[in-house]
Parts: structure tokens; C-alpha cells; sequence
């Protein structure tokens, strides 16, 4: 299983780096809706959209997809 | 070809077995051939040239190699178990170690059903038991121990 | 010898080998909790637990573990040790639950029908809707006693008593502009006498006797309520939360693993994702108490917890830690099955 996105359906609401538990534990200031300082977490949204950076860190909880309104980041 | 050096290990078997003084009859069955058939091996004849030659390099094989090609060509398990009973001469004690799994893989492998399972554990009858080895190598949790006595 | 056969429908699979014995494993995706016990016993390392949190809560279309039949010696272990009955596995035929040789953990759910009262809150409560409650209500017709009787004279038609009757007891056959009939069915009836009361031109007599002379003329056995109440073995995971709802203690929960459930709520980050994988309800968050007010982040019904381990499985920060300390199995003589069994068990 792997996780994929799709920048044309992304809003750049960030709401997926914001709710990945990996993220949040990587970098907590994305926590409090700031953008994360270090490409170490999963996914950031960068020039408006989602892009994926760590993604083999990846825990595969299904978190990012469960909050995602456009379907733009899930697992398959 | 394979018919005739088939004839070969019977006919060693049959000596074999000659000596530990059955009669004709028993090993007419226990090797699977009709009884005047045995008696022209016992005399040495009805076997075409050379299968006995063949037949006594194929006995100093490893015994797993043995096996493997007296199953191939020995139609029937009973006489290849016979076979490889009175052909192979050396004693094994057979040891399964407590990791045994019960699985029963080692049941499916022996060609010459020495292994049964009891109380999810193999046990091998070191009697039966030719020292091939198939078993210890299919064994998934290397539980088996074959040592030559 | 013979290979082993792999076997996938949709979710669930059978793998098989046929030589001196025919040894059987089947999977259920359906009573699979993701548990990963099953991974953990397997002593060949042939079956892998899938990405159960995104499998559960996005509804991938993806099995929840996954099986090398390459590597499968059908030996039965993942079998004895899933908590849920989610693989089952035979060796000619017989389940190794019926053979004796074999271990098996000790778990139970029972609904006992002689004391069951049939109410349904274990069928509400059941977080994974494995009981059924059927059940037999009496008549309604037996439960009270009266008379009526409407004066067809006296009625003008109106159509007022048909119309309040609770109990749909009342009918009228318009067959003409002023031609009708009006009828009470009395097994429908339960003399409440609203229509008596409601009758412009009191062309209603009604009387309950219940209430004027008590319940005398009533059989207590009449108002019994029958039934049955059933659970459904695939899908039950021995949770608890039919004993603890049950307000007559007829249903009884022997649960195979004892252990502690621990949050660490510094590391928790409130994904949900133990709360939507656990298959007992344990897990939820809590209402906040009042505005601005901060509550636990993530809080636990540990009575209900069975100990499987899923949701320490799929909580990506590490903030669960589920111990088992104790796993209530059938004795072996089997050395090498007794440490698997115990391995189970967390220091």
C-alpha cells in the first residue's frame, strides 16, 4: 500500500499536514497550523498544493484521507 | 533400462533377505515379484547382463540418493521400503527436538513412512529410518537430527 | 511433496496442502480484526499484517493480512492463536479446535434464554452487531379486559372515534352517503375508552375492567414475552458489553487474554485511528465538559478491552502500549506450541 496524491484536485488547505500524526510528531508547530520548518515530515503543501516529501514514513493509518474533502491524498 | 536395474535392487534385496532366512515366499511379497520370477533371480538368471553390476554401484550411493533413485524406479512403495531396508546396512538415531511444530511436513516428505505424528510432535522411527536426510532439510524449524550410529 | 495451494476469494483465502493428511487454513477478512497475533505466532514468518488503519477506515479494498504460501507449513498456530476465530483450520476435515491434541484459548460469549428477558440493550450495545434477539410479544388482547360496545343508533357517522383510537381498534364501512357500518375489533382494543370519552353524542360504552377490578381475570403467563437471543460466533470478539449492559445478568463473557491497556497522551496527536480500528469500543474521545475546558485527549472503557493489540498496531506516534499478561488456553503437551502460546504474553 502506498501513499499517493493528486495536486490537481488539492485545494492547499493543508488539512492532511495538519491531522498526519507522523507530521505532527515530526515538526509540532504544524500542529497549530503553521507550515512546517524541515522537509522531514510526509507531505507539505508547497506553491498551493500537496507535495509529498518523507513519504516512507508513512504509518499508513489512513488519517490523511479520512479528513481530505477532495480526495487528493489517500492509500491504495 | 530402468525395469532392468529395478530386477538388480530386487535381486540384492532378495539376497539380502535369503540370508536373514525368509522364505521364498514372503519375499516374493514383500518385494512385489511372483515367485518364479524370484527363484530365477535367486539362480541368477532372467536378469539381463550388467543389471547387477549397475545395481551394486547404484547400492553404494548416498543412502538419500539411494532413496530417491530406487523410489524413482520401484513402482511400489512397500518393495522400495523393503529395498532400501535390507540394501542399507547403517544404523541411524534419530533425535526431534522439542521446537518441532507438529506441522507435518516431514510426514509428507519420507518416502518410506517412518514418521508419524504424535501429540504435535514427529516421531521418527529410527528402525525404518534409511538416513537420507530429506526430512532435516525440509524441516521449517530444523528440529530434526539424524546422526549415523 | 505436495505443494501448498493457495486459494483467494475477494478478502479471504484457504490455503491447502493434500499428502498424508489434508490440512486446511482459512481466512475471514470479515471476523479479522487486524490483531496481528496471527503475525506474531506464525513461527515461519509467512503472514504479514496489512495496513489495517487505512484498510478499516477508508475501506480499501485490501485484505487485512496477507499469507506466503510458499512459506506456510500449515502447522495450525495462527489458527490457536487468533482471538477472534478469523482463521480456522482442519486437518482432515475436523477443525483443530475439536481436536484434542490441539490447544485452544478459552474465550465465550453466552446469552442464557431462560433468563434472558429479551430486552435487546445486548443487540444496541454490541460493537459489532453479532446478536440477534428474536422475540414473540403477547397479545395485546391478553394483557387487558373490558367491554365495549358502540349504539349504532346513537352515532351520527363522524368518524371521531376511528380517528383517536391508539390502538387502530375502531372501523366504519362507508357504503352509502348515510349508509354505514362501525365495528371494534376487540383483539385490537385496550379499552382505554378515548373514543367513549371523544364521542360527541356519548353513543359509546365502554368499560376496563382492569381498572375497576384490579388484574384479576388476567394469566401472568399470558404477558410473557418469548424469544430467542442469538450470537453470531464469527463475528463476536468475547468484548464484555452484553454482560455489562444485560440488566439480568444472562449473558456471560470469558475473554482469552488478560493484560492492561496504557495510553501515553503526550505522544497521542488525536488521529482517531485506535479509536475506529479497536473492535470493542474501548477507545473513544471524550465531549468536552464545558467551552474552552480541556479534557483528556483520548480516553478508554478498559472493562471492554480484549487485549489484541490492533490499536497499538496501528497508532502511527507509539502512544498505546497494550500488554497481555495472561492468555487463558487448553494445555499442550507440546513444548514448542506451549512457548508460541506464551510468547503471546508482553513483559
Amino acid at each position: 500500500m502506498e501513499l499517493k496524491v493528486n495536486q490537481d484536485n488539492c485545494l492547499g488547505c493543508g488539512v492532511c499536514v495538519v491531522a498526519c500524526p507522523v507530521n505532527v510528531s515530526i515538526s509540532p508547530e504544524v500542529s497549530g497550523g503553521h507550515g512546517s520548518k524541515t522537509t522531514e515530515t510526509i507531505m507539505m503543501v508547497e506553491n498551493g498544493v500537496i507535495k509529498l516529501f518523507s513519504e516512507d514514513k508513512c504509518t499508513k493509518c489512513g488519517t490523511c484521507q479520512v479528513f481530505c474533502p477532495t480526495d487528493a491524498i489517500w492509500l491504495e | 533400462m530402468p525395469k532392468h536395474i529395478a530386477s538388480g535392487l530386487k535381486y540384492l534385496a532378495a539376497l539380502e533377505l535369503v540370508r536373514d532366512g525368509y522364505s521364498q515366499k514372503q519375499i516374493s511379497k514383500m518385494l512385489n515379484v511372483n515367485k518364479s520370477t524370484l527363484s530365477h533371480y535367486l539362480n541368477g538368471r532372467n536378469i539381463s547382463l550388467g543389471s547387477i553390476e549397475i545395481a551394486e554401484i547404484v547400492r553404494e550411493f548416498s543412502p538419500r540418493d539411494f532413496l530417491v533413485f530406487t523410489d524413482a524406479i520401484i513402482e511400489d512403495k512397500e518393495a522400495t521400503k523393503t529395498i532400501v531396508k535390507t540394501c542399507l546396512v547403517n544404523k541411524y538415531s534419530v533425535e526431534v527436538k522439542d521446537s518441532c511444530i507438529g506441522c507435518g511436513i516431514c510426514v509428507d516428505t519420507c518416502l518410506i513412512d517412518a514418521i508419524v505424528l504424535d501429540d504435535l510432535k514427529a516421531h521418527i522411527d529410527s528402525d525404518i529410518c534409511c538416513g537420507c536426510q530429506i526430512c532435516a532439510e525440509k524441516c521449517p524449524t530444523n528440529s530434526i537430527n539424524i546422526l549415523e550410529e | 511433496m505436495a505443494a501448498n495451494i493457495k486459494e483467494v476469494k475477494a478478502k479471504d483465502f484457504n490455503v491447502e496442502r493434500s499428502a498424508e493428511e489434508d490440512r486446511e487454513l482459512s481466512f475471514k477478512d470479515e471476523s479479522c480484526v487486524g490483531c496481528g497475533v496471527c503475525e506474531s505466532i506464525c513461527p515461519v514468518g509467512a503472514i504479514k499484517l496489512g495496513s489495517v488503519g487505512a484498510i478499516v477506515r477508508n475501506d480499501i479494498d485490501e485484505s487485512k493480512i496477507e499469507i506466503d504460501e510458499e512459506k506456510c507449513v500449515l502447522c495450525g498456530m495462527c489458527s490457536v492463536g487468533c482471538p477472534v476465530d478469523a482463521l480456522e483450520f482442519t486437518v482432515d476435515g475436523t477443525p483443530i479446535s475439536e481436536i484434542e491434541t490441539y490447544p485452544k484459548l478459552i474465550s465465550s460469549a453466552e446469552i442464557d434464554d431462560d433468563t434472558c428477558i429479551y430486552c435487546k440493550a445486548c443487540e444496541r450495545a454490541c460493537p459489532r452487531e453479532a446478536i440477534t434477539v428474536a422475540r414473540q410479544l403477547p397479545d395485546r388482547s391478553k394483557l387487558v379486559t373490558g367491554e365495549i360496545d358502540i349504539d349504532k343508533e346513537t352515532c351520527i357517522d363522524c368518524g371521531i372515534c376511528e380517528e383517536m383510537c391508539p390502538a387502530d381498534a375502531i372501523t366504519i364501512d362507508q357504503k352509502g352517503p348515510e349508509d354505514f357500518d362501525i365495528a371494534v375489533d376487540k383483539d385490537k382494543c385496550v379499552y382505554c375508552l378515548v373514543c367513549k370519552k371523544a364521542c360527541p353524542v356519548d353513543a359509546i360504552m365502554a368499560a376496563c375492567r382492569t381498572c375497576s377490578y384490579g388484574e384479576y381475570d388476567l394469566d401472568p403467563k399470558d404477558a410473557e414475552v418469548t424469544g430467542k437471543a442469538l450470537i453470531d460466533d464469527d463475528a463476536c470478539v468475547r468484548c464484555g458489553w452484553c454482560e455489562e449492559v444485560c440488566p439480568v445478568d444472562a449473558a456471560k463473557v470469558e475473554k482469552p487474554f488478560e493484560g492492561e491497556l496504557n495510553l501515553d497522551l503526550d505522544k497521542c496527536t488525536t488521529c482517531g485511528a485506535c479509536v475506529d480500528v479497536c473492535p470493542c469500543d474501548v477507545l473513544f474521545f471524550p465531549k468536552s465538559s464545558a467551552p474552552g475546558t480541556i479534557d483528556d485527549k483520548l480516553m478508554k472503557d478498559e472493562q471492554f478491552c480484549i487485549y489484541c493489540g490492533a490499536c497499538e498496531n496501528v497508532c502511527p506516534v507509539e502512544a498505546i502500549d497494550v500488554k497481555r499478561t495472561g492468555i487463558k488456553c487448553t494445555p499442550t503437551k507440546s513444548k514448542s506450541w506451549q512457548k508460541s502460546i506464551d510468547s503471546l504474553k508482553t513483559n
